[in-house]
This record gives C-alpha cells, structure tokens and sequence, in this order.
C-alpha cells in the first residue's frame, strides 16, 4: 500500500492510474514552470516594455520631483528638489477641485452613465429581432470608433445655441455646454463608451443559463424579479470588470474634455489629465504637470489592478 | 541532443538580432544636422500663417534666396505642425538637446525672456549693427526684443488690435461714420444704441474667459488693459504680478456692463476654444456690430488667403482706435502687440550663417509678404506705406501699422499664462453671471494667481 499526499491544487490519480505515478523528484506536469529557455524568447517583449514603459513612467515620476520648466532658468539645469512639490500639491486648491471633478466625471460618465444605459441597451436587444440588434449593435460600435476629435465637435454643436439638445429642451438659444459643462463633457465621454459596455454586456447576457430563466418563469417570478434575482447576480463579475473597464478608459480620457472646454469655463472641467497638460505645456512647468501626471498613473493603476484580479475571478 | 542543437540555434538567433539592433541604433544615433553649411530653421507650419500652403511657400523661397546668395550653403527646414502650445513646447524640446536643437527658429515674442533665462538664445546685438531694417523698426519693437539689456531676437511680424465696427448698423442706428470714440463710456453708448435699435445684432464682440488661452488675452480683455488707469501687468521693480488694481478693476467693470446690459456676444462664442479663428466667419457673416480684434481680419478676408473670402469688407467695416478708459492718455490708443520673431540657437555651430538667413527673410519683399500671409504688421515702418502692403487689404493694413508704435508689449516671461488665466477666470465669470460684483471677480483672479504662484508672488495697487 503506498501513500500519497495530496496538496491543493493537485489532480488525485484514478485507481488504474496509481502505477502510472511519476517519481517525486521528476518534473511534474500539472502547473506550469518557469523554464529558463524561455528567457530569450521573453527578451524582446520585456526590453520594449521596459523601455517605452517603465523607464518613462520612472523618469516621469523622478521629474515629479524636480524643478524642471519648459522654459526659464531651470530647463535645462534643473535639480531634484525632494518634496516641494508635493507640498505645494497639497496646498493646490486647483488640484483639490480637480481630484474631484475627475472623480464626477469618471463615476458620473463611466460607471452610472455608460453602465446603466448599455445594460439596458444590452437587456432591450436580447430580446429584440436580430436585425433590429444587429443595427443598433453597429450603430454604437460606430459611436466608440469615431475619433475623439470628432466626438468633441459634434457635441459642442448639440450644446450650443441653435444644437440638437438645446432644441430638445425647448431653449434653443441655450448656452448648455458652458451652463452645465460636466454634465456635458460626461455624456459626450459616455456616448462614446456605451457601445464597449453594451457588447460585452450582451455577451454575458448570452451565456447566462436558459434553464434557470424557464425554471424561474415555472416558479411564476416577474420580469423585474428575473433581472434582479438571477441576471443582476450572474451578470455581477461582467459589470464589475466593465466598470472598471470604462473607469480606465474614462480616467485617460483627455481629448474630449481638452477639445470641447479646455478644462473650463474657469476650472469647471479641469480633470487630472488637463490639468496636468495645463500645468506642463501652458505653464511651462513640467516637474509639477509631471506630479499630477503621477497622480493619475498610481490612481490607473489601483483600477488596473482591481480589473485585473477581477477578470480572473470573473474567468 | 536536438535541444541543445535548438538552444544554440536559439542563442545564435538573438545573437544576430542584438548585432543587428545595435547596427541600427548606431546608424541613427547620428546627429541630425549636415554639415558646417547647412543651418536648421523651425518654425510653425499650421498655427502661424494664415494657412499651411502660405507658410510652405515662404519659409521655401526665403531657403531658396538664402542658398542662391550663399553658394554652398544649405538649409534643412524644420515645420512643426500643430497650434500655438505645440510649437512652443516642441521648439523647448528641441532645445534642450544640442543635437537637435535649430540654428534659426521663429518664436513667438511672448517666451522670449524664457527662452534667454533657459540660455537657448544667442545675443544678436554684434549682428544688428549692420542691419539697416533693424533701425526701422520702432522703438516699442526693438525693447520687445530686448532682455537684460542684449538683443536676443528680431521681430518679423506683430499684431496690433482696434475696435471694427459696422458701418451699415452703425448708419441704421444713427450712430456717426467713421466713428471715433473717445473713451470706454462712447463705446458702451454706442453698443447700447445699436441693441436698442437692431436687437437681433450682437452689440460688442470682446473676448473673455479662459479656453483660448493667450491669444484670446491678447485680442481682447488685454486691451483693455493698456488702455486702464493703471495698466501694469507685471511690476518689474518688484518682479510681481498685479491681481487687483483700479486699472483690471476698470476693465472688469466694462466687461460686467457689457453683460448687464445684454451688449455682448453669446457665451458659447466667447468662451470657445477656437474664439479668435472663429471670429474670422462669425465678422463676415455681420454677426457683431462692434469689435475688438486684431489687424488679421482685413488680410484673412484678402482673396489670396479667403477665409473667408470677404471682398465687401471695406465697404462693411470701418476701424477705431480703441480710447483709454477716460480718453486723457496722449496718445489715446489702447493696444497690445504680440507677434513672432526670429531667433538664433545658443548652439548653433554657424551664427554667422543663422544671421545671414534672418537678414535674408528680413528682406523687403520678405517681410512684406510675410505680412501678408500671416496676418501682420511689418515691423519696419518703412513697408507700412508700400503699395504692396497697404493695397494687400486697404484700408486696414496701414490704419493698423501706424498703431504699433503707441502698442504696448505683452510681458514675455514664463509665468504669464498664469496670471493670463487668472484674467480669463474673472472675465469669463462675468460674460456666464453677468450679476458678478467686480469684488468678487477680483478675488477669483487673485485667489487663482495666488494659489498657483504663491503669495510673495502677487500684489496689489492701491488707487
């Protein structure tokens, strides 16, 4: 009678297959190894993202802590000045306003905006003929291709006077975008990303089991009780990686908000991103953009990280 | 066996790769400029010129008589696409490496003490002595050009702003033509008549607010500003800059009349990223019966530049001085200039070869056609009365011209976009509330300025 200890994680052999048992000291196959053979071939990809990531993301961080300008006395003998800069950071009321609004803007936009409205795009499609589903899907995948630019002057037309949404609130001459910029900018970043959120809403939509939908109709639950009792629950790993998807995406987003306010009226719209690209090319003062720029990067990441673990559990 | 075979193989492929890899880079890792007689000129190909073939075409024949007046040498132009943050930033990067760095570059004025502090710039007071343009070029010109007491770049176009003004509503609502107003309160008056008399016509187009950046200042509320009673941006004495005075106090006061009244333009025209280009359409189109705008509009209007294409524009608009506040400054003139220089590179390996190209493009002809291309006044006053300057767009570019002198300059040192901004806070306060208190619009700007600059940074003038 041999032992065996069985560790977790490890597939328990079947009766037959006991004689089959490799050695303990033989290379086992049931999880994957690091093989120093593979070094060479990592090489390349490790050199690239080495260098046109990571160093740059490190000399940036190390600027955020200089007194480099663009122009002046400092651009070209610059020196590291500890943490005068993140003490001024602290003291920014600018900087204040702008965690703030960056946070409106990504929760606003991308979490309630874009996921509310592509999950119910999502939902009113499942059960749509395809060719209507069809159309629509094409439709908003239109709306996340078309370049930022674009995007930008088509919403700065429909929130000026004489455009489609002072129109359709009966005050054609209203100056919209400037009377309520956030609200502006966050559905124009939201229109854009409603189409990503819907796809892969629909794709889980799609795989949530049929036989538990018919087993609750047999039960006699309601519409509203199948969406909130079993496709809210099984739809749950989804919405949180979208979210966190989108928040991503939002949290970059510069070009829209840049081109239809340029972080204003005043410092309406000043998100992180504009204010870092205010601070280091209108300023001319690189080391503090490059701070607020840092900001941005370790805030990413946190959503990286959290989208990262997500879709794992999700998969 | 065979592993081993494959690990070799392996090996000796990245091997060859990491050879190949250094081949490349040693290729490029060569210096971009040629030879001692080649000399690199930068300069703005979309933002600066009325349009991107007109810069095209110039920067090309100026390289082409500079290399036809200097056999043997060669010129490597060097267009930097893009708006006016684009070229500044691109042309600070440039810079910053010797290698890349250009021997002649076209800069605007309003960096230029920067640019010095940053030791980017070679002096050019050795060069000026024998060039007789430079000794025509008014003196309000050559101190823009001057930091420290050296010349370290030669203006080859500025802007100066007036009032435009409609001549057909002005006559609808019984207001003289030509109209000369003599202080801010005729200007109010004759806004108020005509809104009172065409309610549909936008009295007064001054632009305010922070999204067009610089250039949006120095086409509107900087006017104002020169023409206040106390018209000190940045106090050189005690190098501060001044965020409440009875001069902003004054030029806020008239932007919160405008508003009050219903004289300005719609603040979704004003507060535009794209504000001044904007304008270009919006004054052909007769949107606005009075402007504050600079000399551009007559030469954008030209046939050859046609944009738009406004051949009625004499017929349509008169020009005005715009008055001091009161109207007892002597002379009575409130305007800004701003415009592009040329420069010489600190490392530049042949000067002598920059200045003989700056000479070259600082040519009559040159200048002229510059002038016209890009929307500016020549700043040698010898040119404002050439036919082939004031017949480009008569009779706006020689009414303009002969604002220069009396024009003040802007302050060219690095933190001027910051109390810029402040200015654009407190304007564009008032143009979106237009109940605004002139306190209140006061403390936006200074508690803007303060907090990005800090406190022993700002002051006060007491009137």
């Amino acid at each position: 009678m041999s032992t065996r200890v069985i560790t977790a994680g490890t597939a328990v052999p079947g009766p037959d297959e006991t004689s089959t048992l490799p050695h303990p000291s033989a290379p086992r196959h049931d999880r994957q190894r690091f093989q120093k053979a593979s070094l060479p071939l990592l090489f390349p990809a490790a050199a690239l993202l080495i260098v046109l990531f990571l160093a740059p993301i490190a000399y940036s961080f190390y600027l955020g802590f200089t007194n480099l300008k663009l122009t002046g006395a400092t651009a070209r003998h610059h020196r590291f000045t500890g943490l005068a800069n993140v003490h001024r950071l602290i003291s920014d009321g600018v900087f204040h306003e702008s965690l703030y609004l960056t946070a409106i803007f990504v929760v606003g936009s991308g979490v309630v905006m874009t996921t509310v409205v592509a999950l119910a795009m999502a939902v009113a499609m499942q059960r749509a003929p395809a060719a209507v589903s069809g159309v629509v899907g094409i439709v908003v995948m239109i709306a996340y291709m078309i370049p930022p630019v674009t995007i930008a002057i088509m919403w700065v037309a429909a929130g000026t006077p004489g455009g489609v949404i002072t129109m359709l609130v009966g005050q054609s001459q209203a100056d919209i975008l400037h009377t309520y910029p956030m609200l502006l900018v966050s559905a124009a970043n939201a229109w854009s990303l409603t189409g990503l959120a819907m796809l892969l809403f629909s794709a889980a939509l799609r795989n949530i089991p049929a036989d538990i939908v018919e087993a609750a109709q047999l039960e006699n639950a309601g519409a509203i009780q199948r969406f909130t009792r079993i496709t809210l629950p099984l739809l749950k790993p989804t919405i949180v990686t979208t979210v966190l998807l989108i928040s991503l995406m939002s949290l970059a987003n510069f070009a829209i908000v840049f081109l239809m306010t340029g972080g204003g009226p005043g410092t309406a719209t000043m998100i992180l991103p504009v204010y870092s690209y205010q601070q280091g090319f209108f300023f001319n003062d690189l080391a503090y953009g490059a701070l607020i720029g840092n900001i941005t990067v370790v805030i990413t990441t946190i959503f990286s990280a959290l989208f990262v673990r997500f879709s794992r559990r999700d998969s | 066996m065979q592993s081993r075979r494959r690990a070799r193989r392996a090996r000796a492929t990245l091997g060859a790769l990491l050879v190949s890899a250094l081949a490349i880079t040693s290729c490029s890792g060569n210096e971009s400029g040629g030879g001692d007689n080649v000399i690199k000129v930068a300069y703005g190909s979309d933002y600066v010129f009325l349009s991107p073939d007109l810069a095209k075409q110039w920067w090309q024949k100026v390289a082409d008589d500079f290399q036809a007046k200097n056999p043997g040498a060669k010129v490597e132009l060097v267009p930097i696409p893009g708006g006016f943050t684009d070229i500044v930033s691109k042309l600070n990067l440039l810079y910053r490496n010797p290698s890349t760095a250009p021997d002649v570059a076209e800069i605007p004025d309003e960096n230029l003490a920067g640019w010095v502090a940053s030791e980017y710039l070679h002096p050019l007071d050795d060069y000026l002595s024998g060039a007789d343009w430079w000794k025509r070029f008014p003196d309000s010109v050559k101190k823009q050009n001057t930091v420290n007491g050296h010349v370290y770049a030669v203006n080859h176009g500025e802007n100066t702003n007036a009032l435009w003004y409609n001549m057909p509503m002005f006559t609808k609502a019984g207001l003289p033509v030509p109209w000369e107003p003599k202080t801010w309160a005729d200007v109010l008056a004759a806004a108020d008549k005509i809104h009172q008399t065409q309610p549909d016509v936008w009295p007064m187009w001054l632009l305010g607010g922070t999204s067009g950046g610089t250039s949006a200042l120095q086409f509107g509320a900087a006017n104002l500003v020169a023409g206040s009673s106390a018209p000190t941006i940045f106090d050189d004495k005690t190098q501060k800059w001044v965020v409440d005075s009875p001069g902003l106090r004054e030029v806020l006061a008239f932007y919160s009349d405008l508003a009050k009244k219903s004289l300005q333009a719609p603040s979704a025209q004003l507060l535009d990223p794209n504000n001044v280009v904007n304008s270009f359409k919006l004054m052909a189109d007769q949107q606005a019966a009075i402007a504050v705008a600079g000399n551009y509009l007559g030469q954008v209007w030209t046939q050859s530049v046609c944009s738009p294409c406004f051949p009625q524009a004499p017929q349509t608009y008169g020009v005005a001085k715009l008055p001091t506040v009161n109207g007892t400054a002597d002379p009575n003139i409130a305007s800004v200039m701003g415009g592009w220089d040329l420069t010489i590179g600190a490392d530049s390996k042949n000067p002598d070869l920059a200045w003989k190209f700056i000479d070259t493009a600082q040519s009559a002809e040159n200048l002229i056609s510059v002038a016209n291309g890009a929307g500016w006044v020549p700043p040698d006053q010898s040119l404002w009365s050439d036919k082939r300057f004031s017949d480009a767009a008569p009779p706006f570019n020689e009414f303009f011209a002969n604002l220069l002198p009396a024009s003040k300059p802007l302050p060219n040192i690095p933190d001027f976009p910051v109390w810029a901004t402040g200015l654009g806070m407190a304007t564009g306060q008032i143009i979106q509330h237009p109940e605004t208190p002139i306190d209140e619009a006061i403390k936006v700007m200074k508690d803007y300025v303060t907090g990005q600059l800090g406190a022993d940074k700002v002051q006060t003038v007491q009137s």
